[in-house]
């Protein structure tokens, strides 16, 4: 980190040195790391308002993995759907309920963390201390995590079971769990930096939630209005009926290639902003389904994720306008028109979307060590030190 | 750069808030072995100072030395050496007293061993033995304060700072709270104690430094404010005869609706005296003492001379 080198180098004072106690604003030691989260989860412990959230959150999500297995059993009773389906639908709504608590929950468990702390008086006590602002900050994310994990510890029973149903590889589970617990640590980060912003808990409280629904919905709403921006008109070859064709003839059409100007949306170029949404980011983390598990299923999981790649693959070189009609292969019913269908993108999407998330939460972790910084130059409004 | 004398020494140290100037030019000397005393009415800058010194806030300009050290350049350094008790005493609620001791010693890097055995001797300190597998929400204003004044000392600083320490304290605390601190003193400590309980400082402090609007208006010993001239109260078993020999006598006094008179005087040799010569004038005396403590009469005296 190039802050960290930036501010490293403390000016020691000229003259003679003084007795220097080690360490920057930004040095980190596992000591002093421990001592502030095991203060943090100790209060957290204590509190019954967390074992209450904790039931709660157990009661909820265990309901709605009780109704999707339900309502799943229901659907997929025919047995051509197949049970493959029944699984994978069950364990992508488990998971995005999961999920969708969990961006409720993070912001609540470090929003109040900084400034809380400030105007109960209890903040200056640590910062009169010789632990570092990095420290108070690392140790007040890291208790923040544990305790997110501690929820998604407590969805994952119902995960496992919709994961028992069948029809996922081994690894969907760990990746999506993984992603899911790296997002709720990124999303705790974001509530702390915030933290530092402001003086009210409530304030920092709305920032976050406004900044975990910008993610969720507003990265969808900028992707469907950025459309027209990435739509050019362009020369398509496309596999058509013949121009001249007589549509009364009773011989059929023999298809042609021709070029074509045609409206051509390129999403491959604002596919990026899907990859900041966090239900994108936990889908796309299970590892791609082949195509025909693709065209059976149903769930949330493999939808979205197909939906993200195929735009990130972006619009096809050739256009079938001859549809899938007998005609457009000349009559044989077992050849393919010889148009080149759209592949699925075959590069990650998550990683980016998580590389955004990492440079928000860095951002969240730098702001509120700066802001923890002493002696204090100059104090956010309506706050005091001590 | 450092010198080796320790205590705290600032000089023109200003600090403003916005457009509030908190502290405009504070000039204070406060030597290692003595207990300081800063004295000021409310909003005179006394918090934002200790605040200075204990390195949580950075002053707009002057010169902040304690224990040696600038402690917003050697922040870390200075922090080692200061403990500082804030006015308003936040504290862990849910924690129990022993637990805030042992993680404000981890918190100054002690080892859990040493953070332990420093926690009981403090609690056995400030007689919160008792309490000290208590949660800290069950602790009253009083046994809060001592806590706090417990926290201040975990790594046991050279210099202590401590904003209104005897706020909500009993008086047995109080008597303790006095001992403790000339116990510091003695052991070679820098003390700066700021209070508006000024007849507590009077038995406590060496020396005292006044604080008006964020300026130093005076500094000066506790003896040489004793030494001043101030009001004694003189009382009889006739107030009739004592008004007559006041008038008699030619001294300027003014007579008090209880029939005792209040006579400025300098110092305690000239109130031998006046009793010397109303006891020879047959004033059947019953009582001759100060009234009001040293500083708080200083202080008076500071803002009549402000008005």
């Amino acid at each position: 980190m190039s802050i960290a080198a930036e501010r490293g180098t403390e000016a020691p004072a000229s003259g003679t040195t003084p007795p220097k106690v080690p360490g920057s604003d930004w040095s980190l030691s596992w000591q002093g790391v421990r001592t502030v989260t095991q203060l943090e989860l100790r209060q957290r412990i204590r509190s019954t308002r967390w074992k209450v959230a904790l039931v709660v959150w157990f009661v909820a999500v265990g309901l709605v993995t009780l109704l999707t297995s339900g309502a799943v059993s229901m659907i997929f009773a025919d047995p051509s759907m197949g049970a493959e389906g029944a699984g994978r639908t069950m364990f992508g709504v488990v998971v995005f309920f999961v999920l969708f608590l969990g961006l409720l929950v993070a912001p609540a468990l470090t929003a109040p963390a900084i400034n809380g702390d400030r105007s109960a008086g209890t903040l200056a006590t640590l910062q009169a201390t010789l632990l570092t602002p990095a420290e108070i900050v690392v140790g007040k994310l890291l208790s923040a995590w544990l305790a997110a994990l501690a929820f998604l510890a407590a969805s994952v029973p119902f995960i496992l079971w919709a994961f028992a149903v069948g029809g996922l590889p081994f690894w969907s589970l760990v990746s999506v769990l993984v992603v899911l617990g790296i997002v709720l640590g990124i999303v705790c980060a974001v509530g702390l930096g915030f933290s530092t912003l402001t003086a009210k808990t409530s304030g920092s409280a709305v920032l976050t939630y406004l900044t975990v629904g910008g993610l969720s919905v507003l990265t969808l709403v900028l992707f469907g209005l950025s459309v027209p921006l990435v739509t050019t008109t362009e020369q398509v070859r496309t596999w058509d009926v013949p121009v001249d064709y007589d549509w009364e003839d009773s011989a059929p059409p023999e298809c042609e290639w021709r070029m074509q100007e045609q409206e051509v949306f390129h999403s491959e170029r604002t596919w990026w902003l899907l990859a900041a949404n966090p239900f994108v980011i936990v889908a796309d983390a299970q590892p791609l389904p082949g195509t025909e598990e693709f065209e059976n299923a149903a769930d949330p999981l493999t939808l979205i994720q197909y939906g993200v790649r195929y735009a990130r693959t972006g619009p096809a070189a050739e256009q079938d306008w001859c549809g899938d009609m007998w005609f457009s292969t000349g009559g044989d019913l077992s050849a393919d028109p010889p148009v080149e269908e759209p592949q699925p993108s075959e590069s990650l999407v998550w990683p980016w979307g998580l590389g955004i998330y990492l440079l928000l939460g860095a951002g969240g972790v730098v702001t509120a060590v700066r802001r923890l910084r002493i002696p204090a130059q100059r104090l956010p409004k309506g706050t005091r030190v001590a | 750069m450092t010198d080796d004398e320790g205590g705290i020494r600032t000089r023109g140290v200003r600090r403003a808030f916005g457009t509030v100037q908190a502290v405009t030019s504070v000039d204070l000397d406060a030597r290692p072995g003595r207990v300081t005393a800063l004295v000021g009415p409310n909003g005179s800058g006394k918090t934002t100072l200790l605040l200075m010194l204990a390195g949580l806030l950075a002053p707009d300009a002057g010169e902040v030395r304690v224990a040696g050290l600038d402690p917003a350049v050697d922040g870390r350094a200075a922090r080692a050496r200061i403990g500082w008790m804030p006015d308003v005493f936040g504290t862990w609620e849910s924690l129990t007293a022993r637990e805030v001791l042992t993680t404000v010693a981890a918190a100054y890097r002690m080892a859990p061993d040493d953070g332990a055995r420093r926690a009981v001797e403090l609690l056995e300190l400030v007689h919160l033995t008792d309490l000290a597998d208590s949660p800290a929400h069950v602790l009253s204003r009083g046994q809060k304060q001592r806590l706090g004044l417990a926290r201040a000392l975990v790594h046991d600083p050279d210099v202590l700072l401590l904003d209104e320490p005897a706020s909500g304290l009993d008086p047995r605390s109080r008597v303790d709270l006095r001992r403790l601190v000339r116990r510091l003193a003695g052991a070679g400590k820098t003390v700066l104690i700021s209070s508006h309980v000024l007849t507590e400082l009077d038995e406590m402090a060496d020396d005292a430094v006044f604080l008006s609007q964020g300026r130093t208006v005076r500094s000066q010993s506790v003896d040489d404010a004793a030494a001043e001239l101030r009001a004694w109260r003189i009382a009889a078993l006739s107030p009739g005869a004592l008004a007559d020999w006041l008038t008699a006598a030619g001294i300027t006094a003014r007579l008090e609706v209880d029939g005792s008179a209040l006579v400025d005087l300098d110092g305690d040799e000239a109130a031998a005296a006046l009793l010397r010569d109303a006891v020879a004038a047959d004033v059947p005396v019953v009582s001759l003492a100060p009234a009001g403590g040293a500083l708080e009469q200083a202080y008076l005296r500071l803002e009549e001379e402000r008005r």
